[in-house]
Parts: structure tokens; sequence; C-alpha cells
């Protein structure tokens, strides 16, 4: 810090010595940059998160989106002569009346599963059958069926690697509400009458006809590769393939269809590699003459759509073009959210995820027409040949993207961003708030007719971190309490008793932590600071690194805890603080009010493994709680 | 008076709580789950080879043929005799290791404060036998957990001025892990010197230099009689190459949570001697400046060369930087001087939250790739650095004392 200035040295000396001055230049440079950037903070903050939220609002932009195309060049999709006729149309056809027969003699599974098994059979593959039982303590007791299952071995392969063509007896319309797949289960037949007759195939071909919505594929899928899974008893499969690298899905509910919708969002929010998707996509156009849609949303341009449901808009702005592609595209990617966010599979192709293979399903869209078994048939067709051209599995890094219209994406690049933004800034602020914490402003008092500005002297005051890990430990163990509460059957058959109890107690949590030692004095930071400090810090932490596995729960929780834990804090006046206080507990708690919702959660988690319902209660219910604690806390 | 022992019986009661958890733990049968996670066990320390290799062994089989065998012939004699029949009394087994660890670590804080019994050694209990990085390769019985054992008991010893335990243990240490040759100098420092905190007054060394020439050759003489044996044991030299040299040769390229093993991967093969001569000698580099710097307490330049062997060493687990942040917990008198403590600490939560998911999507979902595993643990390796700078900068702050206002210590 000496400031007189040297004796000239000699340049060649001034190389080797340093600038006397040089230390306080750099300690003032850093200052100002250090003040620059704290001072400017809050701006910082509320410029990331309006980017970050503004960013979320434009995902639907058509600027943002990119056209699909095909990164595999091994897939050559479409490039072959497709042989499904007229023929194959009526075995579909016959099929059908069979199965209709069925239904109308209210067959039991096994029986169902007995006359497929028979089908396959009278064809020369080799068929089987598996009865499984699942046992749920949301379901009221157990869920019983069989699955039928056929496999045609490879003519030209060495019968280790598969490829699967299935069904689900009930269509994913109404999410199983007992709308039948009876077309679906007939293309898979009539196909697999139509597929035996090439030698091409390099791959082996598994028919799999599974009982029920979910529950039969999945039985099926955990024999096929070994899983135990306790509370499901299923048959061993006495057939086996190779291993299975891509599976078809196919949904045909109506009488008819007018598009073929894609259904790709799986179990956890996993996505199937997109080469898949962009080839079923490609081959349904140009090989099936099919227009293809994202689920069963009907493009705006589309004359059969539905007309515009933007009718709370002014006319002019109502039939704008760029107005209707910007709702299309938010319609598809809300309903991309719902199911990705909640971990739930948007069909029977989400359950094949887990095991590394990409699935889709082809859901033909119900219609009075003009399509039905004849492009179904080729499309299904032309799509195995290529996957037959597969040497290698799917791989590329294409996982990460937002459908947002058939024939566009997302790259994760476009949309990353804005739930990391949202993240940083809470981050920023939790560290500003334990930089807040950690000092203390003093100040002197005047002497009378002085009136000079009067500058708080700073001094140092002690955080007890331990103290407030506790705290936050200890609200985490409440969210296992509750999630083990809430999961079991007691509370279950009781809910709509129970969840008020429940949603009291929860309420309680923020009178009960704070009851953990913590020395309140001068010395000392206000427990509330550093609590909401660290809750800063945990949440974002948490968004920022779910965003990579599960975006649109990220997002989600970025929506969910962004502003409100950034605003979380005590206020002078007792009943703000406690008008807070229950913001937060309904905010942490609402949910358990949302019956049907909490039941679908606990079935996934229990049959399906879908860690959604225990990642809520464990992580997101305890942070609100403890935003809700911050404000209880007393002020200084 | 009454209250104090009551104290005392309550920080005891939380010492036994948190060991009797740990001993839980040993019952809940994690490690057919962890066994095979790369972030708890290298192939360096791997309990699937260690039972491999004892099985070749029992058989007359030499276990180094094979190439695949690569723990020291001391764990193998020990092994062979003690071998855990289940995984139960196996957990056991590395659970008491880590309890002697524990251990070691209250008698290292009682010899640096010169103390008996003090209302810390719950927290130092609970910062190594709660530290995430260091329970979950003991669940997974990952021999690093024996390793960072035998650390903590030789750097016991030797604060406790014995030396020919200390140097014992620091060859079997040599003998298990190549790498740990860096405790080497610091040690013998402590031994001609005292372990008690000179931080706030740094004076130039007043001991005799001469006088660790006798306990460097005791060194000598126990690292060779252990050689001897493990020749003696195996029959040949055969297990030099396969221990000591993979270490600098870095045979097996499995993924880890350190930085060597994607560099590997990644390199033409013509620069491959020079690349691990470089990256072999840059964990040298720092023994030396490190400790004249802190020649005035030995026992911080090993708890920083701890944290250089976490950050830097060829085939680390989680145990290796845990072991290091666990050893902070001695030196409270830094605590007020780290710079940048929350950010370090946030750097390992991200870290230590990405490395599992990253691992995952690469190996299981498949939908990452390398790159994504390599990133995190890039993301770890900053949060080590950050915590290694960050101590060896509180380390040499505390001298100095508080700051003044309108001062600001700078560092030229």
């Amino acid at each position: 810090m000496d400031n007189n200035p040297p004796p000239n040295p000699s340049p060649w000396l001034r190389l080797f010595r340093r600038n006397p001055n040089a230390t306080t230049t750099r300690l003032r440079r850093r200052q100002a940059t250090v003040s620059f950037f704290t001072r400017r903070l809050s701006q910082i903050i509320v410029a990331l998160l309006a980017v970050g939220y503004f960013w979320l609002l434009i995902l639907p932009s058509p600027r943002l989106g990119r056209g699909t195309y095909i990164d595999e060049n091994a897939l050559q999709p479409g490039q072959v002569n497709t042989y499904w006729n007229w023929g194959d149309v009526h075995a579909a056809d016959v099929y059908l009346e069979q199965l209709e027969l069925l239904r109308d003699s209210n067959a039991t599974s096994h029986q169902r599963a007995q006359f497929l098994m028979n089908e396959f059979a009278k064809l020369g593959l080799s068929p089987a059958t598996q009865k499984y039982s699942f046992q749920s303590s949301s379901n009221h007791g157990s869920i019983n069926g069989a699955n039928a299952y056929a496999i045609l071995a490879s003519p030209r392969g060495p019968r280790n690697e598969a490829m699967v063509i299935s069904a689900s007896w009930l269509s994913r319309i109404g999410e199983g509400d007992g709308t039948l797949n009876l077309r679906g289960v007939s293309t898979v037949l009539a196909l697999a009458r139509f597929l035996k007759n090439y030698s091409l195939w390099a791959k082996d071909i598994v028919f799999v006809i599974g009982d029920g919505y979910l529950d039969g594929m999945h039985a099926w899928l955990n024999a096929y590769h070994g899983v135990k899974q306790s509370n499901l008893e299923a048959e061993p499969l006495e057939l086996t393939s190779g291993v299975i690298w891509t599976a078809l899905n196919i949904d045909y509910p109506g009488h008819s269809f007018s598009h073929l919708g894609l259904f790709f969002e799986g179990l956890n929010g996993r996505l199937p590699n997109q080469d898949l998707m962009n080839s079923v996509q490609h081959i349904a156009r140009y090989t099936g003459q099919v227009p293809v849609t994202v689920y069963d949303h009907l493009e705006w341009r589309d004359p059969s759509a539905q007309p515009s449901e933007l009718t709370f808009l002014p006319s002019p702005l109502c039939h704008h073009p760029e107005i209707k592609e910007f709702a299309y595209r938010a319609k598809n990617i809300l309903r991309h959210i719902g199911y990705q966010a909640r971990g739930r599979a948007s069909g029977v192709h989400g359950l094949y995820h887990q095991f590394r293979i990409d699935a889709v399903t082809v859901f033909a869209v119900p219609a009075i027409g003009p399509h039905g078994f004849h492009a179904l048939g080729r499309i299904v067709e032309s799509s195995l040949r290529t996957m037959n051209n597969l040497l290698e599995r799917l791989h590329a890094s294409f996982f990460f993207f937002i459908l947002t219209t058939p024939d566009q994406f997302m790259k994760i690049g476009s949309y990353l961003p804005s739930a990391i933004l949202i993240s940083v800034a809470m981050m920023f602020r939790g560290l500003r708030c334990w930089v807040d914490a950690g000092w203390r402003p003093d100040h002197p008092h005047s002497k009378k007719g002085d009136h000079s500005p009067r500058i708080p002297v700073w001094s140092r005051r002690s955080r007890p971190v331990l103290h407030v890990f506790a705290m936050m430990l200890m609200t985490h163990l409440c969210g296992v309490v509750l999630f083990l509460i809430v999961r079991s059957s007691f509370f279950l058959y009781r809910q709509k008793l129970l969840t008020p109890l429940i949603v009291l107690a929860v309420s309680l949590v923020p009178f009960v932590v704070p009851k953990i030692y913590y020395p309140f004095h001068q010395g000392v930071a206000p427990a509330w600071l550093l609590l909401k400090a660290l809750n800063l810090c945990f949440a974002s932490t948490v968004i920022s690194t779910i965003t990579v596995l599960n975006f649109s729960l990220a997002a989600l929780l970025a929506v969910a805890l962004g502003l409100p834990l950034l605003l979380a804090q005590p206020s002078k006046s007792t009943p703000l603080s406690w008008f807070k206080y229950i913001l937060y507990t309904l905010l942490a708690s609402g949910w358990l009010f949302l019956f049907q919702e909490v039941r679908d959660a606990i079935w996934q988690w229990e049959i399906l493994s879908v860690w959604f319902a225990p990642f809520f209660c464990l992580v997101y219910t305890p942070l609100v709680i403890q935003a809700g604690i911050v404000c209880i806390l007393p002020h200084s | 008076m009454s209250s104090k022992p009551l104290a005392e019986i309550k920080l005891s009661a939380a010492s036994c709580a948190i060991i009797i958890s740990r001993v839980a733990c040993a019952f809940l049968g994690l490690s057919g789950v962890l066994k095979h996670d790369q972030l708890l066990s290298t192939s360096l320390s791997s309990y699937s080879q260690l039972k491999e290799g004892v099985f070749l062994f029992r058989n007359g089989l030499d276990p180094y043929s094979g190439g695949n065998f690569r723990h020291s012939p001391l764990l193998l004699a020990l092994f062979s005799v003690i071998l855990p029949e289940s995984r139960t009394s196996a957990s056991l087994i590395w659970t008491s290791f880590d309890l002697t660890g524990a251990w070691a670590l209250i008698s290292i804080w009682k010899a640096r404060q010169n103390v008996g019994a003090t209302s810390k050694d719950a927290l130092i209990n609970a910062s190594y036998l709660l530290n995430p990085y260091v329970f979950l390769p003991t669940l997974a019985l990952s021999s690093s957990t024996l390793q960072n054992t035998l650390t903590l008991l030789s750097i016991k010893f030797a604060a406790e001025g014995r030396a020919s335990p200390s140097l014992f243990l620091l060859s079997i240490l040599l003998h298990v892990d190549l790498s740990t040759i860096l405790l080497l100098l610091p040690i013998l420092l402590l031994l001609i010197t005292d372990p008690h905190s000179h931080l706030a007054s740094p004076h130039p060394l007043t001991a005799n230099l001469r006088r660790t020439i006798p306990l460097f050759g005791k060194y000598i003489l126990y690292t060779s009689i252990l050689a001897i044996a493990s020749t003696i044991i195996t029959g040949g030299v055969q297990w030099i190459p396969q221990t000591w040299g993979a270490t600098l040769t870095l045979p097996d390229l499995k993924p880890n949570p350190g930085m060597w093993w994607y560099f590997f991967t990644e390199i033409f093969d013509h620069f491959r001697p020079f690349f691990l001569m470089v990256f072999s000698v840059h964990l040298l580099i720092y023994v030396v400046p490190i400790c004249i710097k802190f020649q005035y307490d030995p026992l911080y330049a090993t708890f920083l060369l701890l944290g250089v062997l976490g950050t830097f060493k060829a085939y680390p687990t989680l145990s290796d930087p845990g072991l290091f942040l666990s050893t902070l917990a001695v030196f409270p008198e830094v605590f007020s001087y780290l710079r940048h403590p929350i950010v370090t600490a946030l750097l390992h939560l991200h870290a230590a939250l990405l490395m599992p998911l990253f691992n995952h999507l690469w190996l299981n979902t498949g939908t990452g790739n390398a790159n994504f595993f390599y990133a995190s643990t890039l993301v770890f390796a900053c949060a080590n650095g950050a915590a290694l700078i960050d101590a060896i900068w509180a380390g040499m702050r505390i001298a100095i004392g508080r700051e003044v206002q309108n001062y600001v210590v700078v560092q030229e």
C-alpha cells in the first residue's frame, strides 16, 4: 500500500521488478468489480428471473425449434417396397371378428390369452402365455391378467437381437379406462401372419399382446429382463429371444383413423431416441401417405381440426397464423410436460425405456376415415424394415428434445437455459442471504448537529450452520413420514377423511422444527436469514441437477419454487407473517386434496416405480415448508 | 458441577448413537447394490476382485498372472486368513475399519489440542463416520476404507511421537497404494516436531533435520521387509507391476471419480508414457513446497497433502477426498479464515448429485455418454481443488490475524 514513487530503475530491471503500485491497482480493480456486482445483484437476480420465466413462456415459439432429421444413417427409412396388401387386410378383419366374438362373450383374460396363443400357433410361430398378478395398496386388492406372445425366429440372424411389436388389450384412450384396442391386437396378429413369409429379418420379431393397459406389458418386460418386483407375481417366460433394441406399440381403438399420433414419453421422464420417432414419422408420411401428429392433437392447418380454442382472444388475433401456430405448439408442450414432469408413460411404449429399449406408440387417431388396416400395416412393415437395418443401438445423444410439432423439435440448448437461469437466480439470492447473515451493521450514534451521512460499521456475526442443517433435516424427515403415510393403504382407504388432518399436521411442522435449539442473540445471524440462504441454495441445486434427468419436472419446480422461495421473508406485522405462512402451507401440502392424482401417483410408484411421488414428498414439500418456517421465525 | 458431566454424557451418547447407526447400516445389506458402483471402488480397491484373487490364491493359482487382480499381496494374505464368509460379516469388518479410523482421528485431535476428552469429540466422530464420501465406499466394501484407516492410524502415531508404529503403518500403506509416498516427508517432519497448532505463529523449523535420517532408514527397512514378505507370499516379484505398476502405468481405464481415466482413454498411444510421467510427477511436486511453507506445522502439511491425493491421484474413490474433508474437522482454528466455504460446499453438493446421475445416464439408461460423467468428475475436481486452495489460504492467512477495517490482505 506504499504510494511513494520508486527510484527510477533501469528498463532492464523493470522487466523483472513489478510496479510496486501493481498490488494496489489490482486490489482497487477487484474491489470495483466486486462492488459493481454486489450493488447490482438485485437487478441481476431480477433480470435472470425475468429472462428465465420469459424463456419458459416462449418455448412454443416456432423460432426456437428446428426441423427433425435422421441422425443414424443405417436406418434408411422409407427406402423399401412394402408388400402388405388387401389380402392381409382381410386377414386382419377376420381376426377382428373373432376378437369381437371374444369380447361379446365376456371372455376372461386367460381365455383370451389362450385364444391368441392358439392363433399364433396356427401360424407356425412358437407361442406362449404368461399369467401375472400385482398387489397394490391403492387399488384395493390385486390386478390379475394373462399375456400372450410369440416369437418369429430370425431366418438370417444369430438370434441375439430382437424387436418387438406389441399391443395392449386396453387402448391408451382414457388411460386404460376400458376402451378396447381390438384393431391394434388384430393388426399384430395379421402382421405375425404376414411377416412370417419373408426371410429378410436379421433380428427376431417378438409379438406381444399385453393384458390390461400398462400392467400386462410391465409384467412381461420384467419377466423378460429377469427383474424381481416384490408386489408382482409373474410366471417366468417359456420362450425368450435376444436383446430387444427397438419396439413399436400399436394402438388402434377406433373404427378408422385420419392421422397417426406419436406418443413417446416413458416412465420417469425418459424419452426414446428421436431417430426412431423421426423414422416412423417419415415412413407414415411417405410410405403410408398418412398425416402424422404429435399425440392426438391435430394441427391447426388441418381441415379436420377442431375450430380454434383461442376464442377468448379478439378475432383478428385469434385467426393470426402465428398465434395459432404458437397455441398449437404450446398445447403439445403442455401435454409433454404433463406426462414427463409426473414421470408418467404416455402409453405402453413407456415401459420399455427403463430397459434401454427405444419404443414409441403409433396411435391411430379415431375418425370416420379414410385410413385403416391397409395404411397401418404398410407403415409398421416399413418401420420394421428400418429397425431391421440397425447395426448397433441407437445412440448419439438424441434423447434430449421437446417435440413441438411432428416435424419440428427443440434441441437441449434451446430449452435448458430457461430452468437453469431461474435456478442461478435462486443461487445468487441464496449466496446474498449467506453473506448478509455473516455481517451486522452497527449504526454509530451521531452527535448533535452532525448532519454527515452515517456510515454503518460492519461487524462479523457467527453463522450456526449446524443448527439450521438440523432444522432442514427435520423437515425432510417429516417428508419421509408424510410419504409413508400417504402410501399406506390405511390412508388410501380413508383418503377424503384423513387428508385435512394430514394437511393440518403438515401445517404444524413449522412450529415444531424451530424448537431445535438456536442461539438467538446479537452476535449471531438471524435464523431465518441463514435458513433462507441454505434453502435457496439447495433448491437451486436440485432444480439444476434435475434438468438433465427430467426437464419438465425441473421447469415445474422452477415455476413452483422459484418465486415463492425467493420471496419468503418474515414481516414486521404478525398477521402478514401468518398470512404468508398459511400460503406456504397450502403450497406445500395443498396437492393432497387432488385425491385422484395422489392415488394415481402412489399406484405408479408401487407398480411402475415412478419416483415422482416420493420425490414430491421428500424434496418439494420440505423445501416449501422451510420457506414457511422462514416466514414465522423472528425478524431479527 | 453437575451440568458438565451431563453434557459429556450427552456427547458420548451422541457418539454412541453415531456408532450404532453405522453398525446398523452394515446390516442393511447394501453392499450387493453398491459393490459395482464406479464412484465407490476402482479396480485397485474393488471387493469382488479381492475375493477373486483370494479364491485363486487359495486354490494355488497365481492371482497376479491374470492381469485382473491389483491388490497388494499383504491384503491377499490378510484376507485369505480372515476372508469374511458372508456379506454381513464383511460389512461389519469394513465398518470396524471405519470405527478405528474415527478413533484415530479423535486421537489426532487430542494430540493436536494436547487435551483429554473434549466436547468436540462427538463432532469429530460425526465428521468421519457420517461423511457420505467415507461411509458409502465402506458399504461398497472398497479397500480404500482400509487405506483411510491406515493413513489415519499412521498420522495418529506420528502425532503422538511414536515413530515405529507410524512408519510401519506408512510402509503398509505404501504397499496398498503407491501414491501415499507423498505423506512420507510431512510425517517424518511431524515425528521430529510436535503436532500442536503453530499456524498462527509461523517460525522456521527448529528441530534438527538430521533426525529424520534414521527415521527414513526405518521406513526403508520396513518397506523392504514388507516387500520381501510380499515376494515370499506370492512366490515371485510378479506382484510389483500389478500393484505398484498399475498406479504408474494406468492399465485399467474403468471410469472413476478421478482425473486420469478420461485423459488416458482419449490420448494417442505414443504420448502415453510422457503423460503418465507428467501425471505421476505432478503429484510429487506438491510435497516439498507444502512442507517448506508449513514447516512449523507438519500436521497441517500432512492434511494438505491428503487433499492433493484426493484430488489428483491415479485411482481415487470418493473416500480419498472424503478423508481430506473429514480431517478438516481437526483444524477448527482455520474455519473462520476460509475464504469461500459455501462455494466449496455447493460445488461438492453439485458434484455429489451429478456424478451418480451422469454415471447412470451414461451406463444404465444410455441417454448420455462418457463426456457427461467426465464433466461431472471435473466439477468434483473443481470442488476438491477449491477446498484444497481454501485450506492452504486459511492456513497461511491465520498468521496475519483479524482483518482491520480499511486494510486488505492480498497474496503477492
